[in-house]
């Protein structure tokens, strides 16, 4: 229930994927971290809510894509780390490639329709 | 891993998710320039997303499993009464039910000290003539069969009798010895835990002798001496050294004491050992059988005098034991139990549909308010479930201490060494799946009934009297009243069977006067009295010592104690060809006067062991239509066979045969003198209470023999008193049974009828208000409880006629349809059915029409 809505819509489960993506490029870091690093990286375009990001961090977890473990942050507060499993570099690989020709596609299908 | 570390601390689950959403708040105000407020803003609402969180990470069913269980136990909390009575039916029929399954497990568990003892076969010979299992075979049967079977891995052999042993100058003692062939610990896998086991020269004839002792015998006797091993010990006044000590609860071939090896006999016809062998790896019964019978075959061929009838055939080896025939009793108390266990669940149901009829307001409540049907019935189920697994909590006290009752009786009938009576995890575990099952089977019906009731708008309208589905219900209920007495008849009827059963055994005559007799059994050790003059010495010597005894007033030595068995002694009758195997008692002419027999013709045995004395049956078997006095046959066996012997007398038919068989076996009674036995029971009339006479009687033969310990000396009587414990076990088990399901059936009734009074308090009040009498309200109620208890009669006692039939091989003297049986029972039925019905009949009666009117 953010006041500000998100300039772009994300597609469902791209949320997952920019998350594994994030660990990968960043390495391990807490949820307030990424929503920050998503931000930014899309240059502002993207902005992450808290309603979306914490469960989908949790079901990565329990899906064990990512792991976690309490840490300090930068600031010395305790926070709540997480990492990229093998597995979860494994299917953010996947799904890399999978969403690679989805945006392929839709470029082909809107070229062609201009 | 990590998620049921999780799951487990969930008090610290709770605080981690809401740290991590704090922090999260906590930078996005610092990143803000420390806005506390508008960070809050922005994030929205953390409790909303902390409870997403928490349901990723926990089971909502389970929690909402919890919820049920937790509802379920206040309600029956609420409901004091109603759950105490519940809870006690299903302790009652769940503990009932467990202990007898401890105890079955116990009794089909055989362990006799065998590792495999599925592929340990006994090998029994088939006589065909008496068409019975002769259990044992000759020495040179059990070689030839040694020799010559492939199917099986080895063929061993025992003999099992007591022994007399002693040591040093330690007291003499009676133990049992198994005789046995050296290859018998290599057939049944056993080897000695300290020592050695026996090897083929130990059987030879003239090797040193050799003992191998029990552990029990080691540890109680030796005092776990390690060094006794290579001792001398006196087995039956032989010296012999002691070789090995088997390991615990190694006791095979039966409860054996002390191991000795075979003496090898060239007596084809004498019959006295037991053979056993082990399946080989691939082998199957069947082959082995066939291979066993054409060996019989051959040797009938090679030795016809002796062989002619013999046939062969496996048995597994736990039919061997005693209790191997009372299976089918175990079958029958486990099927029993079973019967209770339903009566209980019918009483549960009852009381759960009684309850349920009240409480359709709250159902249909919860149901309007969103609770789906299904939903209703989990409910439902959960609260029987709740129930019945507090019974099984209450019935593991109930088979606790019904175990306890068992195994005290068990011991006093002298309990097998390989009963196992504690309750393991298989017990545990079947007490937990009854107790669930108990639950769902009583809650099943009630939930239903409830939950297709759930229409809401018809209850909340109606009061929940009197509707149409109300009338459901008490059809319902009526047909489990007739389910229960239905079970009820058919226990009441096995019990009373068994008890009637029981009581024709037992006040059956045995034919002889049993009181004032003293017993005591001694065993002559062969090594001391191996020729048949010094065992009459013996005879001779004590029986002058016991008759001088004062208060007795005859005294006699037998070979067998009236319902004791007999031997057997092949004859030959004059006038035939082949030799028979006849029963003979062994006595001394004054057998007749201890037990007072009279001659029924002729006359009765005197010094002259050329003579003999027939029973009744005997003569008739033999001799029918013709005088049995004057008629002649010989012994066949035995230290001079040839003689012709003249009957000169008959005497009346004494039972024999053992308690299980009323059947009046023919004998013969034979002179001490001609057939002087190693075994032998003194017996004494005495004047005075026989056991007042035990220890003077001990003494006095400790004066002729200081090493020979007699055993079991008791009065007759007390002897078959404990014989007819095993019975009266049984018989009461089952009683108890009988009792219990009594109980339950009737407290059915009752809480039926009384519910049914409760709700019909109005209409009671309206009849009695329009002038009805007590009387009438009495009759109606009544008329009520007693319909379903007469149709349950009317179904049982058939069901239970046809059931009983599979009772018929362990009923002596009653039918299984015995009307005297079958009236006890519709009468105890009867009165426990009024018993039910008479207080809430009352208690109708004393109903206010005032207030029940305005009750509403």
């Amino acid at each position: 229930m953010g006041t500000k809505k998100p300039q772009g819509t994300l597609v469902q489960g791209t949320l997952d994927m920019m998350i594994l993506k994030t660990l990968s490029r960043g390495g391990p870091s807490h949820g307030y971290a990424m929503a920050v690093s998503i931000q930014a990286v899309s240059e502002e375009v993207l902005r992450v809510e808290e309603g979306s990001l914490y469960p989908a961090l949790h079901r990565l977890e329990l899906e064990g894509l990512i792991d976690s473990e309490w840490g300090t942050s930068e600031n010395n507060r305790r926070a709540k780390i997480y990492r990229l499993t093998p597995a979860g570099r494994k299917e953010l690989t996947k799904e890399a490639e999978n969403w690679q020709r989805l945006v392929r596609a839709i470029g082909l299908v809107m070229e062609t329709a201009s | 891993m990590k998620f049921w570390k999780k799951l487990l601390h969930r008090r610290r689950l709770r605080r981690d998710l809401a740290d991590e959403l704090r922090f999260h708040v906590e930078m996005k105000a610092q990143a803000l320039g420390d806005q506390p407020q508008a960070a809050r803003r922005q994030f929205g609402n953390p409790t909303a997303i902390q409870e997403v969180l928490h349901d990723m990470w926990t089971f909502p069913s389970i929690e909402s499993w919890w919820r049920d269980i937790r509802y379920a136990v206040r309600s029956l909390a609420s409901a004091p009464g109603f759950s105490l009575v519940a809870v006690v039916a299903l302790a009652l029929g769940i503990g009932a039910d467990t202990a007898i399954f401890t105890i079955v497990k116990g009794a089909f568990t055989w362990n006799l000290g065998l590792d495999h003892i599925e592929r340990i076969m006994w090998i029994t010979t088939v006589n065909a003539d008496a068409h019975t299992f002769d259990w044992a075979v000759s020495y040179p049967d059990f070689r030839d069969f040694r020799s010559r079977v492939k199917s099986l891995e080895g063929v061993a052999a025992y003999r099992f009798s007591p022994s007399n042993i002693s040591y040093e100058n330690g007291l003499p003692e009676q133990r049992w010895n198994a005789q046995v062939s050296a290859n018998s610990f290599a057939v049944s896998e056993n080897k000695a835990s300290l020592g050695r086991v026996f090897v083929d020269a130990d059987e030879a004839p003239g090797a040193p002798p050799v003992v191998v002792i029990g552990h029990h015998v080691w540890r109680d006797r030796f005092g776990s001496d390690e060094g006794i091993i290579g001792k001398v010990i006196r087995v039956d006044e032989i010296p012999r050294t002691v070789v090995g000590v088997m390991p615990r609860d190694r006791r095979f071939p039966e409860e054996t004491d002390i191991w000795t090896p075979i003496t090898a006999s060239e007596k084809r016809n004498e019959h006295n050992l037991v053979m056993f062998g082990r399946l080989a790896g691939n082998g199957t019964t069947a082959t082995a059988n066939a291979e066993l019978q054409t060996i019989a075959a051959s040797l009938a061929a090679e030795y016809p005098a002796t062989n002619k009838e013999m046939s062969a055939a496996l048995r597994p080896i736990v039919e061997i034991t005693a209790a191997y025939g009372l299976r089918p009793l175990f079958a029958l108390l486990f099927a029993a139990v079973g019967f209770v266990l339903l009566i209980a669940c019918a009483d549960v149901a009852n009381m759960l549909l009684a309850r349920g009829a009240g409480r359709t307001r709250e159902m249909a409540i919860r149901a309007s308010i969103g609770a789906g049907r299904a939903r209703i019935f989990r409910q439902l189920l959960v609260e029987s479930v709740v129930l019945s697994a507090v019974g099984g909590v209450l019935g593991w006290l109930v088979a606790l201490g019904g175990i306890k009752w068992f195994d005290v009786g068990v011991t006093a009938l002298n309990k097998p060494i390989w009963m196992d009576l504690s309750i393991d995890r298989w017990a545990f575990a079947y007490m937990a799946a009854i107790s669930i099952g108990a639950g769902l089977i009583s809650g099943l019906a009630p939930a239903w009934r409830l939950m297709a009731q759930t229409g809401v708008s018809s209850i909340l309208k109606d009061g929940g009297h009197g509707s149409v589905s109300g009338r459901a219900t008490s059809r319902l209920t009526s047909a489990l009243v007739v389910f229960q007495m239905m079970l009820c008849v058919v226990l009441l009827a096995a019990s009373g069977l068994m008890i009637r059963s029981a009581n024709q055994l037992y006040s059956a005559p045995v034919g002889v006067t049993t009181a004032n007799i003293l017993t005591s059994g001694v065993n002559l050790p062969r090594a001391k009295y191996s020729q048949p003059g010094d065992r009459l010495e013996f005879q001779r010597a004590a029986l002058s010592q016991t008759a001088a005894l004062p208060g007795v007033a005859a005294a006699a030595v037998t070979s067998n104690l009236p319902l004791g068995g007999w031997d057997t002694i092949e004859c030959q009758l004059q006038g035939e060809a082949v030799t028979k195997r006849l029963s003979a008692i062994v006595v001394t002419p004054s057998y007749f006067k201890v037990f007072e027999l009279k001659p029924i013709a002729g006359r009765l045995l005197a010094a002259d062991d050329s003579e003999i004395v027939v029973n009744h049956s005997f003569a008739g078997k033999y001799w029918p239509n013709e005088t049995a006095v004057g008629k002649h046959f010989r012994l066949a066996q035995g230290p001079e066979p040839g003689t012709w012997l003249t009957v000169v007398g008959v005497v009346p038919d004494v039972l024999q045969n053992t308690r299980d068989r009323l059947e009046i076996h023919p004998l013969f009674y034979l002179g001490y003198t001609r057939w002087p036995n190693a075994r032998i029971n003194l017996v004494a009339r005495t004047a005075v209470p026989p056991e007042t006479l035990v220890n003077p009687l001990r003494a006095a033969i400790q004066k002729i023999d200081s090493n020979l310990p007699i055993s079991r000396t008791v009065s007759l009587q007390s002897l078959l008193d404990s014989a007819r414990l095993e019975v009266t076990v049984f018989g009461s088990i089952c009683s108890v049974f009988a009792g219990i399901a009594l109980i339950l059936a009737t407290v059915g009734l009752y809480s039926v009828i009384a519910n049914s009074v409760s709700m019909r308090s109005q209409e009671i009040g309206l009849r009695m208000a329009m002038g009805g009498s007590p009387r009438d309200i009495l009759g109606l109620v009544f008329r009520q409880g007693m319909r379903p208890l007469l149709i349950g009669l009317l179904l049982g006692v058939p069901l239970a006629m046809v059931a009983m039939r599979a009772l018929t091989s362990s009923l002596v003297g009653v039918a299984p349809t015995d009307p005297i049986t079958f009236g006890g029972v519709i009468f105890v039925l009867l009165a426990a059915g009024a018993l039910g019905c008479v207080i809430p009949a009352r208690r109708a009666t004393r109903v206010d029409p005032v207030i029940a009117l305005r009750c509403q």
